[in-house]
């Protein structure tokens, strides 16, 4: 049954409580017995004023005769009223008040003798008097008793208005009650609605933490090499004089340190928990920069092939493409036990909405087609129980529909595997890139007094070196209290450089808070390894450095910051 | 009233009694004819209402209605019984008794039965013309006035002469001409 616009607008708005919906019905009982005993009234009245016209024409027509004792006359004009079937009897009365001839056809004759009184009911008729008259000369009176409706057919009458109201109390009673019990259920959808968001939630950060989880053995070997690099390097370091071969070692070293230092800023970007963030992004960027992260978690035997043009921008989040990338890349390798090619391609198409195809293509062994409808679903796997969750390519594909885009997968056994995403092309520009550091002051006259807060004392001693020799003239605190005594006894200094994670009360925001409130004026850059307190300080607006940092990162950072610039361009 | 009422129809009764008693006795002596005058007097004043007289004669609210007997007063005390506590339209009911009429006369309705000083015909010719409703008693023949009593089966009945009414100037009500003797017989 449709329901006509305005009608399902109309309910829309009105909200029936219980209550309501009980008030509402009884106040319609209460209407229609109040009509009901509004029309019974009613229908009284008009048969009294029926009767009342009735006798006043007898009387009117009986007067003469009455007057002149002419009773077969009187006769004639009261039994003229036998044709009406409402009269039950009628009579006519002598100036003293007695029957001069009367009839009943029904109940009992009229009485003998009458005094004139107002309408009243009797005998289950209505009984009317009305006096004779000619003139003001008073004659004498008639009696006429009509009949009133049965009680019987009177209840019928009333009884199809009383099935209305009743049909109505009952549907607006029906009514209030859906809508209570849908109010409820609605109330109970939100909570579950609630209930699911938060288990997505909770099921993404799973599904990261599964691909975190893939990573770890392939970070963590080849973080042993680089370990392995740069320890052996050292000791070879002590070794030789050779300057070409010295040369060498410092530069192999840095390579692995530059290696790790990016693989863990890989690891805590992705590690971050977050809501969906969709940011505007440049895919060959963001998965270029993957490159490592990839041939960690990959074997030696697989070659990871990165075709990357330049693509339209898309808005995703970026840490999510990055797990569904690294997913269907750790699916690729284990179709690829004997080593093989990835192709990571991401090209423009063209279409009614524009699109980014991203491609991840393996040469591995393929998925039979019975199973290819099923590998988006939550927990299936075709791996051996321990090797894998079964989410991988479930967060694919939850990731690329909340995006609003798709995912495509083609699979032929034998000859290998592409899972495509298909991303909708975003209207809005990538956003600027933070400027490379500014080239390193070298300007050893200025000696700047720079306060270092650091409760390490391995790291304070390599800072401290590194500010020496970038000119500085550097004193160190070792917490937060500290550094403040510092700032107030030992002389005026030009710049703070604090670590955030301390030991202590305070910690390095807190300090920076109120450094800024006691000297506004004094520059204050901070430094920690953690990406969450990084986003806490660029949040507040302070200069901040993560580390690891190299010596011409941190010349940058704090010329910058002596120079007094936009504290916001904090490099990272 | 009511008691009167009741004694009327005794009266009735009696005077039907009273006339078969008259044709047998002949003896006009007895106290028969009395009570059919006392009916008689009941419908003189009982007229007035089915009858409308120019609105002039009642111009003052106070005016009474005057009913005179010219001649010889058939009903004793009877007419004054009847007319005790009456009103006709809030007005006084006077009773005159008159040995003759002349025009002018102060009467509304007029009783004529054997004037002294002048025969029936004469006093109906002194007020002819004029608005009086002249009642005159056909058991006695002679002239007829506007309405004539008539006895029919023991009861007393009356003609009515609607033409002269007109003439007059009055006008009755149909209610009445309906119970005339002649409207009934003429077969309504």
């Amino acid at each position: 049954m449709r329901v006509p616009g305005v009608i399902s607008r109309l309910g829309a708005r009105v909200n029936l409580t219980p209550v309501m919906a009980v008030s509402l019905a009884a106040a319609l009982v209460f209407a229609g017995v109040g009509l009901g005993l509004y029309n019974e009234h009613l229908s009284v009245v008009e048969r009294e004023r029926q009767g009342a016209t009735q006798a006043k024409i007898l009387a009117a027509s009986v007067a003469a005769p009455l007057a002149f004792d002419d009773v077969s006359t009187t006769r004639e004009y009261i039994n003229a009223l036998r044709v009406n079937p409402d009269v039950e009897a009628a009579g006519a009365y002598g100036r003293d008040g007695l029957l001069e001839a009367g009839y009943a056809v029904l109940g009992p004759a009229p009485p003998r003798e009458i005094t004139p009184s107002p309408p009243r009911l009797e005998d289950g008729g209505l009984i009317v008097t009305a006096p004779v008259r000619q003139g003001s000369t008073i004659l004498g009176s008639v009696y006429v008793r009509t009949t009133i409706e049965a009680w019987p057919r009177r209840a019928v009458r009333y009884l199809g208005i009383a099935l209305l109201v009743l049909m109505a109390s009952i549907l607006v009673a029906v009514l209030g009650a859906a809508q209570a019990s849908l109010r409820e259920a609605h109330g109970k959808l939100k909570a579950e609605v609630g209930e699911r968001q938060k288990a997505e939630d909770a099921l993404r950060q799973s599904q990261k933490m599964e691909a975190m989880g893939q990573l770890t053995g392939g970070v963590a070997h080849d973080f042993n090499n680089l370990l392995m690099v740069a320890s052996s390097g050292l000791d070879l370091l002590d070794k030789t004089n050779d300057p070409a071969r010295r040369e060498r070692l410092k530069q192999a070293i840095r390579q692995a340190i530059d290696r790790g230092a990016s693989l863990t800023q890989q690891l805590l970007a992705f590690a971050r928990r977050s809501a969906l963030r969709p940011e505007v992004v440049d895919i060959a960027a963001l998965v270029g920069g993957m490159r490592e992260l990839l041939e960690r978690s990959l074997r030696e035997n697989i070659v990871v092939d990165l075709r990357l043009g330049m693509t339209w921008p898309v808005e995703v989040d970026a840490s999510q493409l990055q797990v569904a990338i690294l997913n269907i890349a750790v699916n690729a390798r284990d179709a690829m036990p004997v080593g093989g090619v990835i192709t990571v391609s991401a090209q423009n198409e063209p279409g009614e909405v524009d699109r980014v195809r991203l491609s991840v293509r393996d040469s591995g062994t393929g998925i039979p087609p019975e199973m290819l409808e099923r590998v988006f679903e939550p927990f299936f796997t075709t791996k051996a129980v321990g090797q894998g969750t079964g989410l991988g390519l479930s967060q694919v594909y939850g990731f690329v529909r909340s995006s609003g885009g798709e995912v495509q997968i083609q699979s032929e056994l034998g000859q290998g595997t592409t899972v495509s995403l298909l991303l909708p092309r975003s209207a809005k520009p990538v956003p600027e890139s933070a400027p490379p550091p500014a080239a390193i002051p070298n300007d050893r006259e200025q000696r700047a007094r720079v306060l270092l807060v650091e409760d390490d004392d391995s790291v304070a001693a390599l800072v401290c070196e590194m500010l020496d020799e970038l000119g500085y003239k550097a004193m160190r605190a070792v917490s937060a209290a500290h550094a403040l005594d510092r700032l107030a006894s030992d002389g005026p200094f030009d710049l703070v450089f604090s670590d955030m994670v301390m030991p202590g009360d305070m910690d390095g925001l807190q300090l920076a808070q109120e450094i800024a409130r006691r000297r506004p004026e004094l520059p204050i850059v901070l430094t920690t390894g953690y990406s969450s307190a990084a986003a806490s300080a660029s949040a507040e607006g302070i200069r901040l450095l993560v580390k690891p940092y190299r010596i011409d990162t941190l010349a940058a950072e704090l010329a910058a910051a002596l120079e007094g610039g936009d504290r916001n361009s904090a490099s990272r | 009233m009511p008691l009167l009422g009741r004694r009327l129809r005794q009266l009735v009764l009696g005077a039907l009694l009273g006339t078969v008693a008259a044709h047998v006795c002949a003896a006009p002596a007895s106290a028969a004819p009395s009570l059919e005058y006392a009916v008689k007097a009941n419908y003189l004043y009982k007229f007035a209402p089915f009858v409308e007289w120019p609105p002039r004669l009642f111009a003052q609210p106070t005016t009474p209605l005057s009913i005179c007997v010219v001649g010889e007063d058939p009903f004793g005390g009877a007419l004054d019984d009847a007319v005790r506590g009456q009103t006709f339209n809030g007005r006084p009911i006077i009773v005159r008794r008159l040995a003759a009429v002349e025009p002018g006369s102060p009467c509304n309705v007029l009783f004529v039965n054997r004037p002294t000083g002048q025969s029936p015909a004469e006093a109906l010719k002194a007020v002819a013309g004029e608005p009086v409703l002249t009642v005159t008693d056909g058991g006695r023949g002679g002239d007829v006035g506007i309405i004539q009593f008539v006895m029919e089966d023991g009861h007393v009945r009356f003609d009515i002469d609607e033409a002269a009414a007109r003439a007059s100037g009055l006008s009755i009500s149909s209610k009445l001409l309906s119970l005339a003797v002649s409207h009934r017989r003429t077969g309504a």
